[in-house]
């Protein structure tokens, strides 16, 4: 995505202001109208036939057709937008008319519809009042279900002004009545009416249509001709599975329990003259519903959900978070509804916090189906070299990294933080202060370590500690503290010196091979010596080795096995603190006077990646004896991302500034995290903001404590 | 259940209204018309015998009409929602075009969410006569310019809910 694109989002004030409030507004709504509902359990069962009606989709569709011309209606199965564009020419046409009334449909949006009638000579009229302000506007949807969230009163008054030759005050109330009485006219006069379909049933052949304005009653009432333009994936068995859907798009959409309308058309309407046409849009969908690796992301009902907690589309919307579909699913689908072409660019705007997988209505893998989707796409210049030779031998990409703290010297400020950046690289370093590389890592700090370390009481379980190569290399203080806790907690810990990368960086890069390589080494280097755990302090490479190795390594029996069997025994810092605070062999002891106050960030890989919210919180009050004051959405990404940092400076920065309003509201004088990254991203921002509050890894945390209490 | 069906409908912007007699019923709807042109959509035979000409104007002349009269076929005391089977398109009209819909609904006929209604949505699916099934939920409504909640676009502004507790 162009950065110009990207600086005047983030420049645009009223943008940025209904995002954020937005941002703010929908949890809590979607919280109140999912009240009493197992969202678990209706998301579990929409997910369920979905997936099961996506492998049968020729079946479905074709059940449909039948249904449906019993029913009384024409049904055609158009494999393009060229096609479904042609056929519904063709449809109007053959009426004899030349004014097309409509209803909001993404599907429309989809294969431009409106482009292609009007220049040959059909008017569309967008009736929901979103599309047609951006109809007027010349634009396309920014959001799958409020397409006009980035207008703002005074844009719609401009353009309300301008279509009815009458000056409009920006009154939000007047406005609307100004489109009531507007475009009452054309649902009068229109001749052929169109909506889309959120649903449409195989056994009865009936579509199931939700909204809240009305619109879409009036054009599937007044004109004679009813044109409904739908994706062949809304097709499931019947309304057992219809009502699933219909119960959870609006709660997840926008937080409301129900829409005002919900319809069910089957067949024509009226007797004599009246037809019901049903475009079924192929435009690539039967083929990705049999494609073994992304046909989740047919399973996708259109909520918008991703979009709304996404922390990137906050930041920067949907004109450039997607293309016709935005959000996180809209990156997935637009590569195969509209070519791979820009597909790179698009893809790597994902920041990779998963928090869309958290609220997606049908449970698809979200974050996933990007990261094997950048697989499959054109890599830039330079990245074989990078993951394929440098990482993929431990020895190079180490002591690169050791040759990275001479060359980064000339750059050290003040107490050895790196504030100014040359060229091209000072674009990170905007807003934040970064810390160099250490001048030696934690490999060699440990390997001079004398005798066996400071060992406590226990039952000696022993751990492989796995660093991670930011820990070791930028805060190998941050891994004494992880072995100095870790003993003083009654494990026996070693180091195995041959781990490297975990291969999270190649993986997201799209470099599969190279991740792979990178898991068989680690592999074999964690399972050599025997241990009862490998511990991490890093989340995402606590995802990688719990996750992502045995989804890499799979379909190789010998290497599956291993993967699994490493997998079984990989535990965060936290979760194996966590197991001796329930001992209560360790408690941090009455303490004198208040109790500190901190407040925790949750890592994005942790909380979503690994499950792990509730350990570190007991590790922080129980062992560590602090009061936890937390912020407001505490598991919201701070925007680091790895790389992401790098490529996307400016959204990265914005990201960090709302974690930082937040952290700031606590009062608190000390962030605790459980991984490297977001100290180093938070730690940065507060530094340069000279806000005078630390962040710690709760590992460094509970060593000075125990340091304390011994 | 009736009770709850009225709290949510109130919720959701309808003004509900319970009634132990149709007679008292319809004086209250005469009240709501207050003599403003008013369209009836299909309705049980006796109730429109009833309404004598309080529903006067016809359907082709829908345009005109201010207030559209119905009598729903099922309510949902989850939502306060009314479930409509308006097959006939100018019948459907009455009910989307006025800006004022007033409907009947029997307090038997509320169920308790949405999936209680599925065998009865199923049966009328299965249905050749019956076409266009409504479930209308208080009035229309958009929050499309910058998320601010407004009532009345397209569909009805007023949506009036009378309970027949008789029936």
């Amino acid at each position: 995505m162009g950065r110009d694109v990207i600086k005047q989002k983030i420049n645009d004030a009223f943008l940025r202001k209904a995002l954020k409030n937005f941002a703010a507004a929908y949890p809590v709504a979607r919280a109140k109208a999912f009240e009493g509902i197992d969202f678990e359990e209706l998301r579990g069962r929409i997910s369920a036939f979905k997936e099961e009606g996506l492998k049968r989709l020729p079946e479905l569709v074709r059940q449909f057709t039948a249904s449906a011309e019993k029913a009384g209606a024409r049904v055609h199965l158009c494999a393009t937008p060229e096609e479904a564009n042609r056929t519904i020419h063709d449809i109007i046409r053959g009426k004899g008319a030349d004014f097309l009334v409509k209803s909001k449909a993404m599907t429309s949006e989809e294969i431009e519809l409106n482009h292609y009638l009007e220049e040959r000579g059909i008017r569309c009229l967008e009736t929901d009042l979103g599309e047609w302000i951006i109809q007027l506007a010349g634009e396309r949807p920014s959001h799958m279900v409020m397409p006009a969230i980035h207008k703002n009163r005074e844009d719609v008054a401009e353009l309300f002004s301008k279509a009815t030759g009458k000056e409009c005050p920006p009154d939000i109330p007047h406005l609307v009545q100004v489109a009531r009485e507007t475009l009452r006219s054309g649902f009068l006069t229109g001749q052929v009416g169109m909506s889309g379909a959120n649903v449409a049933m195989a056994d009865t052949g009936a579509i199931g249509i939700v909204t809240n304005e009305g619109n879409g009653r009036l054009v599937t009432t007044l004109p004679r001709t009813h044109i409904a333009l739908i994706g062949v994936e809304k097709i499931v068995p019947s309304l057992a599975e219809a009502l699933d859907v219909i119960n959870i798009l609006p709660k997840n959409a926008t937080g409301q329990k129900i829409t005002s309308y919900v319809s069910f058309i089957k067949g024509p309407t009226g007797g004599e003259g009246r037809e019901l046409h049903i475009v079924l849009l192929d435009n690539g969908r039967l083929r990705l519903a049999a494609d073994t690796d992304f046909s989740e992301a047919l399973k996708c009902v259109k909520c918008g959900a991703c979009a709304n907690v996404c922390p990137i589309y906050e930041i920067v919307g949907g004109h450039v978070f997607g293309h016709i579909y935005v959000g996180g699913i809209g990156l997935v689908l637009t590569p195969f509804f509209h070519g791979f072409d820009r597909a790179e660019e698009i893809l790597r705007l994902c920041i990779g916090c998963r928090k869309c997988n958290e609220v997606c209505a049908s449970k698809i893998d979200i974050e996933g189906l990007i990261v094997d989707l950048r697989d499959k796409i054109r890599k830039p210049v330079g990245q074989k070299f990078l993951f394929g030779t440098l990482m993929k031998n431990r020895k190079l990409f180490h002591a690169t990294l050791r040759a990275a703290y001479i060359a980064q010297k000339p750059f050290q400020g003040e107490g050895g933080r790196i504030r100014h950046l040359p060229l091209i690289l000072n674009r990170e370093a905007a807003n934040r202060s970064l810390p160099p590389i250490a001048e030696k890592p934690f490999r060699d700090l440990i390997a001079e370590r004398p005798g066996t370390g400071d060992r406590g009481p226990g039952t000696r379980e022993k751990v492989l500690f796995f660093s991670g190569c930011l820990a070791d290399f930028v805060y190998p203080e941050m891994c004494q503290d992880t072995v100095k806790s870790l003993e003083a907690l009654g494990y026996e810990v070693s180091f195995p010196r041959e781990q490297t990368c975990c291969g999270i960086p190649a993986r997201y890069s799209g470099e599969m091979e190279a991740a792979r390589d990178l898991a068989r080494i680690n592999t074999d280097v964690l399972l050599k010596e025997d241990a009862d755990y490998v511990v991490t302090i890093c989340p995402t490479c606590t995802m990688s080795l719990r996750h992502d190795f045995p989804k890499l390594l799979a379909g190789d029996t010998v290497w599956q096995e291993k993967a699994e069997r490493l997998a079984a025994r990989t535990f965060n810092f936290s979760e194996l603190a966590a197991r001796k605070a329930e001992t209560g062999e360790w408690g941090p002891g009455t303490g004198k006077g208040e109790k500190q106050t901190v407040t925790y960030h949750d890592a994005c890989h942790l909380k979503r990646g690994c499950g792990v919210h509730e350990q570190p919180r007991k590790v922080l009050k129980e062992l560590v004896g602090v009061e936890i004051a937390e912020m407001a959405d505490c598991d919201k990404c701070c925007g680091f991302g790895g790389s992401y940092s790098i490529k996307y400076p400016e959204i990265s920065q914005e990201v960090l500034k709302n974690k930082m309003e937040n952290i700031v509201a606590t009062g608190s004088r000390t962030v605790a995290v459980d991984c490297p990254g977001c100290k180093l991203q938070i730690e940065g921002g507060l530094e340069a903001a000279g806000a005078g509050i630390a962040v710690e890894h709760s590992a460094t945390l509970l060593a000075r404590r125990l340091k304390q209490g011994r | 259940m009736v009770d709850q069906f009225s709290t949510a409908a109130e919720a959701f912007g309808a003004a509900v209204k319970r009634f132990t007699s149709r007679d008292e019923a319809i004086a209250a709807l005469r009240g709501i018309v207050a003599g403003r042109p008013a369209a009836a959509s299909e309705l049980p035979a006796e109730v429109r015998q009833q309404l004598g000409d309080l529903a006067h104007v016809p359907l082709h002349a829908l345009d005109r009409a201010e207030v559209g009269i119905s009598f729903a076929s099922a309510g949902i005391a989850a939502t306060g929602s009314l479930l409509l089977e308006l097959s006939d398109p100018a019948s459907r009209s009455a009910t989307a075009l006025p800006p004022i819909h007033a409907a009947f609904l029997k307090a038997s006929a509320i169920v308790p969410d949405l999936y209680a209604l599925s065998d009865t949505l199923s049966a009328l699916l299965s249905s050749p006569g019956s076409r266009y099934l409504s479930i209308i939920t208080g009035p229309s409504r958009t929050a499309d310019i910058e998320r601010v909640l407004t009532i009345g676009v397209h569909g009805p502004k007023e949506l009036h809910i009378l309970i027949l507790e008789g029936e």
